[in-house]
């Protein structure tokens, strides 16, 4: 199958619109974040209990979303499916996006953000220990990749065929030793579990191919490209087995934390103050994408799997916060009894304007990057042949896009 | 070398917090409001812990005063990414602010919440310990400094990195260097952390744990002791001697 690639033109009102709005809210991240730095953390939510905020949240979540996106363009570039491959650029594109934007998360969460290059003096001043040193080499070795990824897509070289593989298996590293980050932590009951960098994996598929098809879908539709519904029905009846998957490797952690008499993370995360996390987790995450795409009409019916897909991204983004919250909010039991004031006390999160407005603008910076992306590079499938209306097809560019990235 | 530890009497605490006090004087560890308090944005370097079991009449408190347990096998120093906290020769395990980036990791990771994150700057610019850093070649006591030196001069920092206790090294290296110069001297009897030195009931002991000699040797040679969540295996040596 032949497909052609073209840029939208981007002159219209919306985009220009969308654009800007995407780069005022980039500048107030840029300002918060100026003021954070100059000021400290004490801005932030966090706090010496729940230490880790909004920022890492976001950094797991944009991690996973970014090996899930690799994962969908796989499809096309390692298993040759080619009907999958209007979306192929735009998941490599996501791809890299998202890693970068998981890097700049990670980079404005450190206390002394000057010293991240600390990080990648492998093996002379880093801790090799450490997961995140470790993951330093992942992480860099990712961004480089990817890149040469999306140049060879753009091209449509041949060289996709020897890197596609190379990367998707590099995005499994990269979210295993992400997840080996809490889960190797015994310190925290709620995360400590070996299943961890599995389950991470497992959650960066699902919700990165429900992103990539909400986002591919959105894109095509508002900049009224050629729209193949039936990919999407097809790429959702894929997306069942990765949230049924998730749902099984969820339960039997949760399970086999559960059984022994020693469960009071379990019961933390599932009843205690955080527990409205965990369930949205599931609910979003799993429940309702399951209900729709497994209904026989509605997972025939495009909008209801794109509406599943957007669903199961804000799900997924609980599943991460409902690690980092619960995770580090939980007492630690220094010694047995019932620890009075604040040294037995559950930690607590405020969201706290500045922390809120950085993590808005490293969204925005993603939505400014994809969209900008969409206009300079030849991303979209070509419009159907016979016109050369582009001046008005590529008009309102995806208001929604960055509404699904949120 | 030396394996410093220390054997707290919680037979003979009273919960006064002078070790908190005093700990907080000596490392200019910044001073919180009440609204930090509430939000745990300040800062202890130690801290007292009460433990109730049981109900009004019959409830159990135990008063736990917690400074750093310089783990054996520290959990702190596996994570860090930077090699910003490291365990020295002599067992201790401090926190170089210099290398320190600040991302946290390690408050995650210490079972026995030791670690701080610091929120804002010392406020006493002035205060900051004069002590001259020792000789890099020097070999003080069986310490070699090397590449170790840490943190020196001690106790400046910046905002935003993780702070915690040093079981007071600084005074210990000084003693050893005038040790050294042939000063009478002996580390756990006339030199000890601030702590230690505070404790108005002399619940606290400091000393080396290899010393069979030593006060915190005989301590735990004749009577039973407790170590802090030892399911965690860390092998703390801050030790505990029962009521």
């Amino acid at each position: 199958m032949q497909l052609d690639f073209a840029a939208i033109k981007g002159d219209s009102r919306n985009y220009k619109i969308l654009v800007g709005v995407l780069a005022a809210v980039v500048i107030a991240g840029l300002a918060a974040y100026g003021v954070a730095y100059m000021y400290g953390f004490r801005l932030w939510g966090v706090n010496n209990y729940v230490t880790w905020g909004q920022l890492i949240t976001v950094d797991f979540f944009f991690i996973g979303l970014s090996a899930g996106s690799l994962v969908v363009s796989s499809l096309v570039y390692v298993f040759g499916q080619e009907r999958y491959k209007p979306i192929g650029r735009i998941a490599v594109l996501m791809g890299l996006l998202l890693m970068i934007s998981a890097m700049l998360t990670v980079l404005t969460d450190l206390g002394r953000p000057e010293k991240f290059w600390r990080l990648f003096m492998y093996f002379y001043l880093s801790n090799m220990k450490s997961m995140f040193g470790i993951n330093g080499i992942f992480y860099a070795g990712y961004i480089l990749l990817l890149g040469t990824y999306l140049v060879a897509a753009l091209s449509g070289s041949k060289l996709t065929k020897f890197i596609a593989p190379v990367a998707v298996l590099w995005a499994m590293l990269v979210h295993m030793g992400t997840g080996a980050i809490v889960g190797f932590i015994e310190t925290r009951h709620v995360m400590y579990s070996p299943l961890k960098p599995i389950e991470f994996i497992s959650a960066a598929f699902a919700s990165g191919l429900a992103l990539v098809m909400l986002l591919s879908y959105l894109t095509l539709k508002f900049s009224k490209r050629p729209l193949d519904k039936d990919m999407f029905v097809s790429l959702g009846k894929f997306l069942v087995v990765l949230i049924l998957v998730l749902m099984v490797l969820v339960a039997v952690d949760k399970l086999t934390h559960f059984y022994p008499p020693k469960r009071e993370a379990v019961m933390f995360l599932i009843s205690g103050p955080w527990a409205w996390i965990f369930w949205l987790q599931v609910v979003l995450g799993y429940f309702i994408p399951l209900a729709i795409l497994c209904n026989p009409w509605l997972r025939k019916k495009v909008n209801w799997v794109i509406a599943a897909c957007a669903i199961c991204v804000v799900g997924i983004f609980f599943e991460r916060a409902a690690i980092i919250f619960p995770g580090l909010s939980q007492p630690l039991e220094y010694y047995p009894g019932e620890i009075a004031g604040i040294w037995g006390a559950r930690g607590g999160f405020l969201i706290m304007p500045a922390e809120t407005l950085q993590t808005l603008g490293i969204v925005a910076v993603l939505g400014l990057v994809f969209v900008l992306g969409l206009k300079y590079m030849d991303l979209l499938p070509a419009p159907a042949a016979a016109e050369h209306a582009e001046g008005e097809a590529s008009e309102q560019a995806t208001p929604a896009a960055e509404g699904g990235q949120a | 070398m030396a394996n410093w530890g220390m054997v707290i009497d919680l037979d003979k605490c009273v919960g006064c917090q002078a070790c908190s006090l005093a700990c907080k004087a000596e490392n200019n560890v910044p001073h919180g409001t009440p609204y930090e308090h509430d939000r745990h944005h300040d800062m202890y370097w130690h801290k007292v812990i009460a433990a109730h079991e049981g109900e009004y009449p019959a409830v159990n408190t135990q008063i736990i005063p917690m400074p750093c347990m310089h783990c054996s096998s520290p959990p702190c120093v596996n994570v860090c990414p930077s090699k910003a906290t490291f365990k020295r020769g002599d067992g201790i395990v401090v926190q170089n602010f210099r290398r320190c980036l600040g991302c946290r990791y390690c408050i995650v990771a210490c079972p026995y919440g030791a670690r701080n994150f610091n929120f804002k700057d010392q406020q006493d610019e002035e205060y900051q310990r004069p002590d001259l850093p020792p000789d890099l070649a020097a070999e003080v006591g069986g310490l070699k400094y090397g590449a170790e030196i840490g943190p020196w001069p001690y106790p400046h920092r910046t905002r935003g990195v993780v702070e915690k206790c040093t079981y007071c090294f600084h005074r210990i290296d000084e003693a050893l260097l005038r040790i050294e110069n042939g000063a009478d001297i002996k580390i756990g009897v006339d030199v000890v952390p601030a702590c230690v030195e505070a404790c108005p009931t002399e619940a606290r002991f400091f000393g080396d744990l290899d010393d069979p000699e030593s006060t915190v040797s005989r301590l735990l040679a004749s009577r039973t002791y407790i170590k802090l969540r030892e399911d965690m295996l860390t092998n703390p040596k801050t030790i505990y001697l029962p009521r």
